[in-house]
């Protein structure tokens, strides 16, 4: 997509509603703005920088070449400036430069303004608020970056810096306490959970004459799989193409009512929240006795639980394979041994593109098999443009904790780039394997005047499984 | 005098200064694996990474092919300055030695070969300085420094220029120099006005490098965490710092 000219400020007045008091305790954050704000959040950005060496050293070393600047789905899709990775990072850079390096802090007034160096106030927390809300963590950006400079590090460092003084959005810290409330993002309890699972089996009844479980809270099973709760509600065919998959391979599986969530909100909160949330996947196999660990049809899930559960939560050792597996990991294993009766035909009549969400691709390396999957399934499939697949795929737009209406024009706006390559390929189908993504594409096809569906690639497997 | 001495000022605020930044990134902990991916999974692989972004800037390449002519031709051409440098003030006789070269040949290479690179390198800074102004992305995003350096760096080349084509340097003389230098038993320089103001120039750039973006010349890609760890997270259990960890040093 052709990089828009520069339109200052375009999205400077689209912000995230903050968190109140009721959100912001059980979390353990201060319940309003502390009167010595700054000084608390120049702490947390000084032990951050201690912390962190992504932190650091990407703040130091930025030459502003530019690379970046227009690799931004948001960028593309706004033309705000505060939306091109290198802008973005000089908001939180410009207080790192005042507070934390030699120049910054002996110069002051114009030679504050020599060294781009700019003091932490009210102005920059408000920017600060606006902007890092308006990125995915999607990291395109650093792909592209000649010293893989990593946006998402930047703005997962500023969220968890105002995070710390109370300043954060009401989506991701409502969505982190419905997890911790009953086990899953999208708040639903247990009871609930076994209902619609039975609802399901009956379901599956229906379509395939067979009694396909769809088990929950079985110990011994050999798989716990953990889906992204909307699966189970808004994703069903997802859902069923999950019991349909494990019924044909033979292999005894369980849901888990304590775990029912892949996803992972503290990855766009703090670490705090993402090793918090993570364990709870971790107790929930360690209880359940299961074998293997298999995670469903979520981007940041992967990211979470193949790159950093081991590390956060681990050893895994208690489990035969001592990993997090991804649930396309599983159907390829049983597609290549010729273990899974297809019949490609009764997904035809319909064309197919894939869409690799960003962590899926640039954090967990899964974009093989989910070609592979959809390969097997779907006669006519088509590739979008090489230069917005794989590791330079284009953010849905609504990653990152951005799924919540009051960011709606960001989310529509980040989704343009992606919505342009899709519209290259005539497809009818936009299949991914993220539940975001799914949750995003048929408001951003319905605002973009595109005539198409999203479907999961466990649904087309599941239609094309010959059960 | 005054100009050894301001050489050794100079030299020391860089090598300490430098010695302290990369001290510190080094001994900041990565806890978690951020590799980008698809990425190499054995250490090999990553050699082979990190040296495809710094041999040839890959991902740059990938970016924006007409930043990244000038952005090459400028690092590599500084790279042979600095080698030529060496080569024909600090240690000639080892450089022809090593090339099987008499004096002369050798000084009939070092003025052909210095002429083009000082030539390519100023070419490409102006290059680079003039799509800063003249680009509204790259404009919007540049700040001071980032004027500065590549001004800083015409004026270095330029002299180093000007004693090339236009003449008034003596070499015999500037190796004197350089190695009373370096040998800390420092002699008069080339009475020369523009020899002058290249060390000065030279001076004033390495005391700038330390405070400023140029500090990634002390391995910025080396250390950087999504390029310089083995995707292998589910083949061997990093640890990380996260031991110690962020919650536990939140306690505090």
């Amino acid at each position: 997509m052709k990089a828009p000219l520069l339109n200052p400020n375009a999205t400077a007045g689209v912000h995230a509603h903050r968190a109140k008091k009721e959100l912001l305790e059980p979390l353990g954050l201060p319940a309003e703005l502390p009167t010595n704000w700054r000084e608390m959040a120049l702490n947390k950005f000084g032990e951050l920088l201690r912390q962190r060496r992504s932190l650091s050293l990407y703040l130091d070393i930025c030459v502003r070449c530019g690379a970046c600047a227009d690799k931004c789905p948001f960028f593309l899709g706004t033309g705000d400036p505060n939306n091109m990775p290198v802008a973005r990072a000089e908001l939180l850079r410009k207080v790192y430069r005042r507070y934390f390096t030699a120049a910054g802090r002996l110069a002051d007034g114009w030679a504050g303004r020599l060294v781009a160096a700019e003091e932490l106030n009210d102005a920059v927390l408000d920017q600060w608020f606006t902007y890092f809300y308006q990125c995915s963590e999607c990291r395109r950006c650093a792909v592209f970056c000649p010293f893989g400079v990593d946006t998402a590090e930047l703005t997962m460092a500023a969220r968890e810096i105002m995070a710390s003084i109370g300043v954060a959005p009401k989506y991701t810290s409502e969505v982190i306490k419905k997890v911790y409330d009953v086990g899953n993002n999208l708040g639903i309890p247990a009871a609930a959970w076994t209902d619609t699972c039975q609802f399901l089996e009956e379901e599956l009844k229906e379509q395939t004459g067979k009694d396909i479980k769809i088990p929950v809270n079985q110990e011994g099973a050999e798989v716990l799989l953990v889906p992204p709760s909307a699966d189970a509600f808004a994703n069903t065919d997802t859902m069923m193409g999950y019991a349909k998959f494990f019924h044909a391979a033979g292999v005894s599986w369980t849901t888990s009512t304590y775990a029912s969530e892949a996803g992972n909100f503290g990855l766009f909160f703090n670490y705090d929240q993402l090793q918090k949330v993570n364990r709870r996947i971790v107790d929930a196999a360690r209880q359940l006795k299961v074998k293997r660990l298999v995670m469903g049809e979520c981007g940041h899930a992967w990211r979470a639980a193949q790159a950093f559960m081991d590390t956060m939560n681990g050893p895994l050792d208690f489990l035969e394979k001592p990993c997090p597996e991804h649930i396309l990991e599983f159907v390829v294993r049983f597609l290549r041994a010729g273990k899974l009766k297809l019949n490609k035909a009764a997904n035809d009549g319909i064309t197919v593109t894939y869409h690799d969400p960003c962590n899926l691709a640039r954090a967990g390396g899964l974009m093989e098999e989910p070609r592979e999957v959809l390969r097997a399934v779907v006669n006519d499939f088509r590739e979008m443009p090489a230069d917005t697949i794989r590791e330079k795929t284009f953010c849905c737009g609504a990653g990152g904790g951005l799924l919540t209406e009051e960011l709606m024009t960001t989310r529509m706006a980040g989704a343009k780039p992606r919505i342009e390559a899709f519209r290259t390929t005539g497809a009818t189908h936009l299949a991914t394997a993220c539940a975001i993504c799914k949750a995003q594409f048929p408001v951003a096809f319905q605002h973009h005047k595109v005539n198409a569906q999203v479907v999961g690639i466990m649904d087309l497997l599941g239609k094309a499984l010959v059960i | 005098m005054l100009l050894s001495a301001l050489l050794y000022l100079a030299a020391a605020v860089f090598l300490i200064g430098m010695g302290w930044r990369v001290f510190n990134w080094l001994r900041t902990p990565v806890p978690l694996k951020i590799v980008l991916t698809p990425g190499p999974k054995t250490s090999s692989g990553v050699a082979g990474r990190l040296a495809g972004e710094i041999l040839v800037f890959r991902s740059l390449f990938k970016a924006d092919r007409s930043l990244w002519v000038p952005a090459w031709l400028f690092h590599v051409s500084l790279a042979l300055l600095f080698v030529g440098h060496l080569g024909g003030l600090v240690i000639p006789k080892f450089a022809e030695a090593t090339l099987s070269m008499n004096e002369s040949q050798f000084e009939n290479l070092a003025q052909n070969a210095g002429s083009v690179v000082g030539v390519v390198a100023i070419v490409a800074v102006l290059w680079l300085f003039i799509r800063r102004l003249a680009s509204e992305r790259p404009r919007k995003i540049s700040t001071f420094s980032d004027y500065f350096s590549p001004v800083l760096l015409l004026l270095i080349i330029g002299t180093g220029n000007h004693m090339r084509f236009l003449g008034g340097l003596d070499i015999v003389e500037a190796r004197q120099f350089v190695w009373g230098w370096l040998t800390l038993s420092p002699t008069a320089p080339p009475a020369n006005p523009v020899f002058a103001a290249h060390i000065i120039l030279v001076s004033a750039l390495l005391i700038y490098i330390p405070f400023s973006k140029l500090v990634h010349i002390g391995g910025a890609t080396l250390f950087s965490p999504t390029l310089n760890q083995p995707n292998n997270t589910r083949d061997r259990r990093y640890a990380g710092s996260w031991s110690a960890g962020p919650a536990t040093a939140k306690a505090k």
